[in-house]
This record gives structure tokens, C-alpha cells and sequence, in this order.
């Protein structure tokens, strides 16, 4: 009984980490794609949110919700994929030779997460700035040459691809 | 890694440790005795992971995601240094 307290007094208290139980099969297919429409995504619904207009409750209510829920899962996907990058793909060679690449996925996570908490252009462009750092280090990485280009959304933003 | 509430991340664990499971990790009970076989571990590579000792040689220890199939694990990454334990898992919620 006891025990079972203090268990749930720690459960409750103590602050929270995360540990990763990979789950992939280690297939060697990784791209910095997903994580770019993810930042674009953010970008687009934080644009579309800013200029929602209320000709009627309901609908604008929905509206909100609506593309709230798709900065979310956009937010979420940017995370797990940058994850999975960080652990499964970039190796400690890749950490060594782009000292700053632990910092910017870092970032980029805390940057995720705070277009997620606000309505923010400025973290969204910051965040999709941060993974177009990280995809033109994830491309030099396999010997390719990371260049940028005027992406086909309507953000108007970057994407990095390769030549 | 005195005392920390973990949430697990993955499917490697599995079926011992679900996806979003919670369990508590200290690193205490390596004060008065060293890791063993069958621990389950918190270890800090590029992030922390969380795996179960299968094997222990001098300074060096080979682990293994439960969920065999689906677990990057000891067996691409090597042996990992003892010192990267941060803790033992002594509480499963």
C-alpha cells in the first residue's frame, strides 16, 4: 500500500523524459522530405489561421479546428521524423563533421512544438528554416549536392532538394 | 538518472513495454550491485533508449529490444560502454 503510493507520488511528481524503443526494421531508407512538407504544412496553416474571417461562428469555428488539428499532425510528424533521423539515420561521424547539427535538430523540435502551443509566423518560419538546414546537412551526408528551390506550395517558401 | 519517470517511444520493447508506456528509472540499485543480465535499461546514445541487457563483457554491455523483430538494437550499433547506463528500470506503470 505504501509502496503503491510513493509509486504514485513519483508518477506524478517527478519530471518526465522520454526513452526510444526503436521500432524500425533497419531498412536504410531515410529523406528529409517529410519533414519539410511538415514545416511547409505549419507554415500554411498558421497563414490560413491569421487570415480566417468570421462571417460565421459555426463555420470559422470549424475552420479553426480544422486546420488547428493539421498544424498538430504536422507539428507531430516534423518530430518524429527529425527523431528518426537524429537516431536511426545520423551517425556520430555526421555529429563530428556538422558540429551544429545536434543544435538544430534541437531547436527544430522546441520550434515544432511551439507552432504548435501559438499561432506564430515567426517560430514557423524559424522551424522551416531549421529543417532546411538539417535536409542540406541529411543530403551532403550521402554525397549529394543540397540546393534550394522555390517550392511548388502555396507558402511561396524554400524546399531543399539535390542535384 | 537518480529518479526519472521515462515514456517509452517505440514498439521495440514490446510486449514487456507498450508504446507511451510510463516505468521508472534510477539509477541507485547500480550503486550497490552491477548490471545483470535481464535488466532492462535506460541508455544515452544521441538520445536516450531503452533496452534489456542480453550480454556483459568487462566494461561493456549487449542489448536487445524484446520485440526482436522490430528493434535496432546491439546487434547494428555493438557493444555500448557501461558508463552509458543512466539507470535501471525499477517500476513498470
Amino acid at each position: 500500500m505504501i509502496r503503491k503510493r510513493i509509486i504514485n507520488f513519483l508518477i506524478k511528481y517527478l519530471p518526465g523524459e522520454i526513452a526510444y524503443a526503436h521500432c524500425d526494421i533497419p531498412c536504410g531508407i531515410y529523406d528529409p522530405h517529410a519533414a519539410q512538407v511538415g514545416a511547409h504544412t505549419v507554415i500554411r496553416m498558421t497563414q490560413l489561421l491569421n487570415e480566417l474571417k468570421r462571417e460565421g461562428e459555426t463555420k470559422a469555428e470549424h475552420d479553426i479546428a480544422r486546420m488547428t488539428q493539421a498544424k498538430e499532425e504536422h507539428g507531430s510528424l516534423i518530430e518524429d521524423e527529425l527523431g528518426t533521423l537524429e537516431n536511426d539515420y545520423f551517425k556520430e561521424e555526421h555529429f563530428r563533421e556538422y558540429p551544429e547539427l545536434k543544435k538544430l535538430i534541437a531547436d527544430a523540435v522546441k520550434l515544432s512544438i511551439k507552432t504548435r502551443q501559438t499561432i506564430d509566423m515567426v517560430s514557423a518560419e524559424q522551424l522551416l528554416e531549421a529543417v532546411l538546414k538539417i535536409a542540406e546537412i541529411f543530403y551532403k551526408t550521402k554525397n549529394l549536392e543540397p540546393v534550394r528551390v522555390k517550392s511548388p506550395y502555396p507558402t511561396e517558401r524554400e524546399i531543399v532538394v539535390y542535384k | 538518472m537518480l529518479l526519472s519517470k521515462i515514456k517509452v517511444v517505440g514498439h521495440s520493447m514490446e510486449p514487456t513495454l507498450k508504446q507511451n508506456k510510463i516505468v521508472i528509472v534510477s539509477s541507485i540499485p547500480y550503486l550497490f550491485k552491477k548490471p545483470t543480465i535481464g535488466d532492462i535499461v535506460v541508455l544515452k546514445r544521441q538520445k536516450y533508449i531503452i533496452k534489456r541487457i542480453t550480454a556483459i563483457k568487462k566494461e561493456q554491455v549487449f542489448v536487445i529490444g524484446d520485440n526482436k523483430k522490430e528493434s535496432t538494437d546491439s546487434r547494428n550499433f555493438g557493444w555500448i560502454k557501461k558508463d552509458s547506463i543512466l539507470g535501471k528500470v525499477i517500476h513498470i506503470g
